[in-house]
């Protein structure tokens, strides 16, 4: 398969009275978002704003992240099976808003979590205060229950998505990159000294708001199996996870699932990106025996030298990380696996829930437990609910100056499991 | 604002008073630099200064540790210093382990802040890179540079009592406590260049070291119990009334070796148990609870077992450092071994 | 109970059943804390419900694995972390038989991730508390399949 990304590098972000992207800047009709995602009769009432990098804005309680794009050739749509037909997709062309990003908000759960700070030191610990925000704030219809809640919240975030994506379908991208698969023979063939590499990309899977969705298939009835990497660029694999902010994969991280983008860069350079492989994390003992076991099947099957292992959550997912770990490794195949830590406050507690020998060559996202201080901050879009509610963020956390003390785990994508930031810890 | 005042330890080698042949000089304190103080001296600029060099041999402060650490520490006391640095030792075995003693004993008696520095392999990281920090160095004097490079700034920030960065960021060797830091380089990318260099064979650094495991495969069963001698171990602390041997109640420093021959049954007047771990009121009544010699006794009557071996072994494992209980059980495997134990019944608590 | 309702039970046993697979034939207990498990699913599963904390369900579940009883769920289930979360299910086999040493390994690495996080809310309003039941429910009814929402 063949894909061409065509980026257009956005600025700024405006409200408007026509919606558009002109000369770096993404201009946004805020009544025509709000007649799409109000076309849910599950939504009463949305809220629409925005946020830049450096502005003093704290937006929570964060549900997904998504980044627009649209498919401009090459068969299918974005989200396949979930907002475009089920068409297979990842060839031909897709235009990205690259720097743009939606941003869902909404209290699905009381104790609904995920901080994004535009400034100051929490900005250091999420890609998002990167990038300009659409915020997306819903209310649902009173009585709604949680998991229709979330399908609308959901919902609402892909298609303002794919809204904003349409916009870039005519322009020309400031930049292309082209990544392209080939089956294994023939990369064998062109690099016989190579090592085979494949990507193990574990998907969070256990229940209501710890769901992922590939082509619209809820990934907890899944059997571990092939995807090709350049189908995930086009939205083949959604998040409905919306619990441990720090460390679950937003739809924006899928999108741009960085192992993906670091192996094609070295294809043919000093390995071969030989597949990639798509597992779950179920909360059944057997569903994880029965995954790993497959995903070391195939593994062995696509002839692999070496995989590169991500997770996402904590606490089970350890488990099925090492399980898979453990039979891949067993088959021959060298890994590195990518984690986070849940090390206590101090720091000295035991990191994972599961351990396992084999497991000697680990990547971490750093330590979820590590406390930081947010500072007092303008406004806040979202949910201004009590910020101690959030996972990670603790009774009485809040000093006389208005800032506040959180985990890290309390704020977006601080500690992901793709290796998608540079923080680590020893 | 004045220096940092530094005392320096180090060995009589980089005292240039000669090598293994004065390894057992005792110690003596000078004033100012002596060796690579000099080195440090320059790399701390006008932050702090070593104004005293304490020297001690390596085999005499290994083989006189309490009367070593007493007098080091009293010379230290002497300077009244802020910051005490030991080595480096690179991979000097005796002088690290010397190096970390009196660093982890100036800092719990001193309570001031303490550095050293030693190869990765050296037997004194592994002893105390939990409790004090440890830079990690070359594996030779030739790495001198190297060590106070990284030695001299760790010092002068821990002495200004600021805030200590990863292991990977400061250099000093994983303790244990997890601290997060700012790579250069995204996740996945470390990921990418990990596997590479695994596959290739070469060296690679995990981000996150598994926990040790020691796992031990079960010996096959027995074959004839009926035939069997059987002897027992204790961690439940169980000792002859007066605990004669001192046994202490937590972190055991020692283990017992007792002669029950003739023994049948303990008794409240004859046994009783040292551990301070758990509540001692029935042990101390009947101490077979935990020791069951007399169950034992009663299976070699009737032919159960081969018969119950003169000499039990107790500790007391409550508290007790895996290190030490490594070591006694060594010590005592060797003596069962011999003794031509077939088997060994173990009581904890 | 009416007889669609039998029906409905009936036939959502079997899918259950069949889910769990021919192999496990041996039957199922849920180890729970959260009352609207035990309402949910008593009529179709052996619920011993213990009106305790979530780390005394982990003892209680630790226990049973000692005598022998085979853990079918991971107790760390979900993404909220125990400490902020008060509810647990647990689903382990009714009847004890082999001991497993995998389920003993998964409940003790369980109970010493618990004990790193401390009580985060310890004035639960109702609603979260709603909330929070409302995930364990919905993570131990797909973990048994009865998900279909």
């Amino acid at each position: 398969m063949k894909l061409e990304l065509g980026y257009i590098n956005i600025k700024d972000i405006q409200f408007s009275n026509e919606s558009k992207v002109e000369n770096g800047t993404l201009f946004v009709n805020k009544d025509a978002i709000k007649a799409l995602v109000l076309e849910d009769a599950n939504i009463k009432s949305v809220d629409v704003d925005i946020a830049r990098p450096g502005e003093s804005v704290r937006i929570t309680p964060v549900k997904d992240v998504i980044e627009p794009r649209v498919k401009v050739s090459g068969g299918g749509g974005m989200f396949p099976g979930v907002i475009s037909k089920v068409d297979t997709v990842g060839s031909g062309r897709t235009h990205v808003l690259r720097g743009a990003a939606v941003v869902t908000t909404g209290k699905i759960v009381g104790f609904q979590e995920g901080i994004i700070d535009m400034t100051g030191e929490g900005a250091k610990y999420s890609p998002f205060s990167q990038t300009f925000n659409l915020v997306v704030v819903c209310q649902p219809i009173d009585g709604l229950k949680q998991h229709e809640h979330e399908h609308a919240v959901r919902m609402a975030g892909l298609k303002t998505a794919v809204y904003l994506g349409e916009l870039a379908k005519a322009l020309t991208p400031d930049e292309i990159e082209t990544f392209e698969t080939y089956s294994i023979r023939e990369s064998v063939e062109k690099y016989p000294d190579l090592p085979k590499i494949g990507y193990i990309a574990m998907l969070q899977s256990q229940g209501l708001l710890h769901d992922t969705y590939v082509y619209g298939v809820d990934a907890k009835r899944t059997l571990t199996t092939l995807i090709n990497p350049t189908e995930i660029m086009d939205g083949a694999i959604i998040s409905g996870n919306c619990v441990s902010a720090c460390d679950k994969n937003t739809t924006y991280h899928h999108l741009n699932n960085p192992v993906v983008h670091d192996l094609f860069a070295r294809h043919g350079k000093d390995l071969i990106f030989a597949g990639m492989i798509i597992t779950n994390e179920n909360v059944y003992l057997a569903d994880k025996e029965r995954s790993s076991n497959w995903t070391a099947k195939l593994a062995e099957y696509l002839g692999l030298d070496g995989a590169i292992i991500s997770q996402e959550g904590f606490g089970n997912p350890d488990t099925d990380l090492i399980m898979n770990c453990r039979k891949v490794e067993e088959k021959g195949i060298k890994t590195v696996i990518i984690t986070d830590e849940y090390a206590g406050r101090d720091g000295s507690s035991q990191s994972l829930a599961d351990a396992h020998v084999s497991a000697n060559a680990v990547v971490t996202g750093g330590n979820a437990n590590e406390l930081i201080t947010l500072p007092k901050l303008d406004k806040v879009i979202g949910d201004i609910g009590p910020v101690d509610k959030i996972a990670g963020g603790f009774d009485k956390n809040m000093n006389p100056d208005g800032s506040i003390q959180v985990e890290l785990q309390a704020i977006t994508g601080a500690t992901n499991e793709m290796g998608f930031n540079c923080l680590s810890a020893r | 604002m004045s220096k940092i005042k530094v005392v320096q330890y180090i060995n009589q080698f980089f005292a240039q008073i000669g090598g293994e042949e004065k390894a057992d000089i005792k110690p003596e304190i000078r004033d100012g630099i002596v060796g690579p103080g000099m080195a440090f001296n320059a790399a701390f600029g006008d932050q702090a200064e070593i104004v005293a060099t304490v020297i001690c041999g390596d085999s005499y402060f290994n083989e006189n540790l309490d009367e070593a650490k007493k007098t080091v520490i009293e010379m230290v006391k002497s300077k009244n210093p802020d910051m005490f640095i030991a080595g480096p030792a690179f991979n000097a075995g005796r002088y690290g382990v010397a190096c970390g003693t009196i660093a982890d004993a100036v800092k719990k008696e001193l309570g001031i802040p303490v550095l050293t520095g030693m190869y990765k392999e050296n037997p004194g990281a592994d002893m105390f890179k939990n409790s004090i920090y440890i830079v990690e160095t070359k594996n030779s004097a030739a790495g001198m540079r190297d060590a106070v490079a990284k030695m001299a700034p760790l010092a002068i920030k821990l002495a200004k009592g600021e805030k200590i960065g990863a292991s990977a960021e400061e250099g000093y060797m994983p303790n244990g406590i997890r601290k997060n830091f700012f790579e250069k380089e995204r996740g996945s990318k470390r990921a990418v260049d990990m596997l590479i260099k695994k596959l290739s064979g070469k060296e690679f650094v995990t981000e996150f070291p598994m926990p040790d495991f020691d796992r031990v495969a079960p010996n096959p069963a027995v074959k004839d119990i009926s035939k069997a001698t059987i002897a027992l171990v204790t961690s439940g602390g169980i000792v002859p009334k007066g605990n004669p041997d001192h046994i202490e109640s937590s972190s055991a420093s020692k283990y017992g070796k007792y002669d029950i021959e003739g023994v049948m049954d303990l008794t409240a007047e004859t046994f009783e148990t040292a551990h301070g771990g758990y509540d001692p009121v029935y042990a101390n009544q009947d101490a077979d609870r935990v020791l069951p010699v007399d169950v034992l006794r009663e299976f070699e009557k009737a032919g159960k077992i081969g018969k119950l071996h003169r000499y039990y072994y107790a500790t007391v494992g409550n508290g007790t450092a895996v290190k030490n209980a490594k070591a006694f059980a060594e010590e005592y495997a060797k003596e069962l071994k011999d003794a031509g134990i077939n088997a060994v019944i173990l009581t904890s608590t | 109970m009416e007889q669609s309702e039998r029906r409905f039970f009936v036939s959502r046993f079997f899918i259950a059943f069949f889910r769990i697979g021919g192999k496990n034939c041996m039957g199922m207990m849920i180890v729970t804390n959260n009352e609207r498990v035990k309402e949910k699913f008593e009529g179709e599963y052996k619920v011993n419900f213990y009106d305790v904390s979530l780390r005394e369900i982990l003892i209680i579940v630790r226990d049973l694995i000692h005598k022998g009883h085979k853990l079918y769920t991971h107790p760390l289930s979900g993404s909220v972390k125990p400490g902020e979360t008060v509810f647990k299910s647990i689903i382990v086999s009714d009847a004890p038989g082999k001991f497993s040493e995998e389920s003993l390994s998964i409940i003790e690495n369980s109970i010493i991730t618990c004990d790193k996080f401390g009580i985060k809310f310890p004035d639960l309003p109702d609603n979260i508390k709603a909330d929070f039941q409302c995930i364990d429910l919905t993570l131990i009814s797909s973990a048994l399949g009865a998900d279909n929402i």
